[in-house]
């Protein structure tokens, strides 16, 4: 019977056994994973280990083969992702994905709308607009304030990657996965990066995939490693990577860190 | 203000043109451009090629023949001010379905699936007779009176059209604003996007497509008062594919683009016959539509853009030059 609770408190995610089939090839296989309110854990792995697919799995863009997966005690194995989004769930993407014709302000009003409502209005939104303000204020923590009116399709790739971030922090999240934040980021840019992931209020759990080995053992609690689709290891950064197989498949590879 | 000084030269119109140029040139080209508004609103602000807004307009016209008056005996006559919403009411309704049966498909597969709806719904009307009256559809329509005026007297219909016209670029331009307008935007540029931020795909799509229903409902009607007459032939694959050049030609990035190429599409289809025998006139539109199409990519309205920014650029440049040849 696995344990669904911890100090008597739901888990922010409890991954049972999932995995995701592409015909017949298993992209990922008997995933289990476990994380704690406020919780900040890492998932390693080298390329095609499964991260990104599990990610997907998690928030619904993929329906997950095998395996329940639930977000502080819900059961939203078959949800649509706009439920899970409702429920305290947001993410960012490998490769930002972004409303190119839009602007920083509009965008961020956007993710402010999905979780408060208020995008269903037809008629032309006001500058008065309570969500507006929140999506301002949004874009400043994201360090997007002076470009709140740029078009986004004209922000630099570092300022993708904050307004990829400035998403994912609408309207207060309980659980945030982060897929490679720090993708091609400049050495200038990434401890602006490392400093906002810091900076996160502690009741939101965060799981993050990244390759720099700097920030996701700086901000994170526990590790996840994965490999070929499946769990590798599981423990502390410190554990993880004293670990032989990881040392093998990961550390003792190609990465230099 | 600026559409002050776009709208002020065409509400005076009527001071210079005769009765051929108002209702021939101008309110024909008004209305095939309100319908071709209809899908470039969905080109330019859901990144959706439509080839049902014909179909839309056309559902539009049919109600209004049948609950208006016409000379065929089909129908139950109502009021105009009864006929008309549920005319408007039927566009958007039919939007609303073909946005729900296309809302999946992007691309090649949106235009497949709408033309199959298009298609489907042409031969509908010629094989039920009971509401379109089969081939023949429906002749003898008339517009409605207001006092001793009917709509279609020539200045007035012509200022009709304006006035719809521009009203409708107003909604666009207001609609496109609003958060469901920015929600639709974002559905063009990343729809895994929006789910990921909480924002269910269906329902901005569906609106997408039943504001340009309202759209292209509205032209149905006015084209079925500058017509007189609505038959299968106005839903056929003909009307389809002129819509879809207007749009075209006028440039899919900015609504105004469907009327300019309106005009240019309604100058061409009137006059290249003055110019070639019956026979070779649709031969020298396509090869013109061929020809504006390679030279201005962007259409008619993107031309006239990059004019205007070459011309500012030179301006600039010309001004510039003079200050640095003061300086030195």
């Amino acid at each position: 019977m696995p344990v669904n609770t911890i100090n008597g408190e739901p888990y922010a995610l409890d991954v049972q056994g999932v995995g995701r089939r592409f015909g017949e090839f298993w992209a990922i296989e008997d995933v289990t994973l476990k994380v704690r309110p406020g919780e900040r854990r890492a998932i390693l792995g080298p390329n095609g280990a499964g991260k990104t697919t599990l990610f997907n799995v998690i928030t619904g863009d993929f329906p997950a083969s095998s395996g329940t997966i639930r977000m502080f005690g819900l059961d939203v194995t078959t949800a649509p992702v706009e439920k899970r989004i409702a429920h305290g769930l947001r993410r960012t993407y490998q490769h930002a994905l972004l409303f190119d014709g839009l602007t920083v302000a509009e965008t961020l009003f956007l993710a402010v709308c999905g979780v408060a409502g208020g995008w269903r209005k037809i008629l032309p939104l006001r500058r008065d607009d309570e969500n507006r303000d929140r999506a301002i204020e949004l874009a400043h923590r994201a360090g997007l304030g002076d470009q709140i009116d740029h078009q986004v399709e004209l922000l630099s790739h570092g300022q993708r990657r904050q307004l990829e971030i400035g998403l994912a922090l609408a309207e207060d999240p309980t659980l945030l996965l982060l897929d490679e934040p720090a993708a091609g980021l400049s050495p200038a840019e990434r401890p602006k990066l490392a400093e906002l992931l810091r900076t996160l209020p502690d009741s939101v759990a965060v799981v993050l995939i990244e390759h720099d080995m700097d920030i996701a053992l700086q901000t994170s609690q526990s590790v996840t490693v994965l490999h070929n689709g499946r769990m590798l290891a599981e423990g502390t950064p410190q554990d993880v990577m004293k670990d032989a197989d990881v040392h093998r498949v990961y550390v003792g590879g190609s990465h230099g860190h | 203000m600026r559409a002050t000084v776009f709208l002020l030269p065409l509400a005076l119109l009527p001071i210079f043109a005769n009765e051929f140029w108002l209702v021939h040139i101008f309110s024909r080209a008004l209305i095939l451009g309100i319908i071709a508004l209809s899908l470039t609103f969905l080109a330019t602000y859901l990144g959706v090629v439509s080839f049902a807004q014909a179909t839309m307009a056309g559902i539009a016209g049919y109600v209004l023949a049948y609950f208006g008056p016409n000379t065929v005996d089909v129908g139950h006559e109502l009021p105009f001010a009864a006929a008309i919403p549920i005319a408007l009411l039927m566009s958007v309704l039919s939007g609303a379905v073909v946005g729900l049966i296309a809302r999946r498909s992007q691309g090649i597969y949106a235009i497949m699936i709408t033309l199959a709806i298009a298609v489907a719904f042409f031969y509908f009307t010629r094989q039920n007779y009971s509401f379109f009256n089969g081939w023949t559809g429906f002749s003898g329509l008339r517009s409605p009176q207001i006092g001793d005026t009917a709509l279609r007297t020539p200045v007035v219909f012509y200022l009709l059209c304006l006035g719809v016209a521009a009203l409708l670029l107003a909604m666009v331009s207001g609609f496109v604003r609003s958060p469901m307008g920015l929600t639709i935007q974002a559905v063009r540029d990343a729809r895994r996007r929006v789910q990921a931020i909480g924002i269910p795909l269906t329902t901005p799509i569906v609106s997408a497509y039943a504001f340009a229903g309202f759209i292209a409902g509205s032209g149905g009607i006015l084209n079925v008062w500058y017509q007189e007459r609505i038959s299968s032939f106005s839903v056929g694959l003909g009307p389809i594919v002129d819509i879809l050049t207007i749009s075209v030609i006028g440039g899919l990035r900015h609504p105004s683009g469907a009327f300019i190429g309106a005009v240019a599409f309604v100058l061409l289809d009137t006059f290249a016959i003055d110019f070639v025998d019956r026979e070779r006139f649709n031969t020298l539109i396509g090869v013109t539509l061929l020809i504006i199409v390679l030279l201005a990519p962007r259409g008619l309205r993107g031309l006239w853009d990059d004019t205007v920014a070459r011309f500012g650029n030179a301006r600039d440049g010309g001004e510039n030059t003079g200050k640095s040849q003061q300086s030195t």
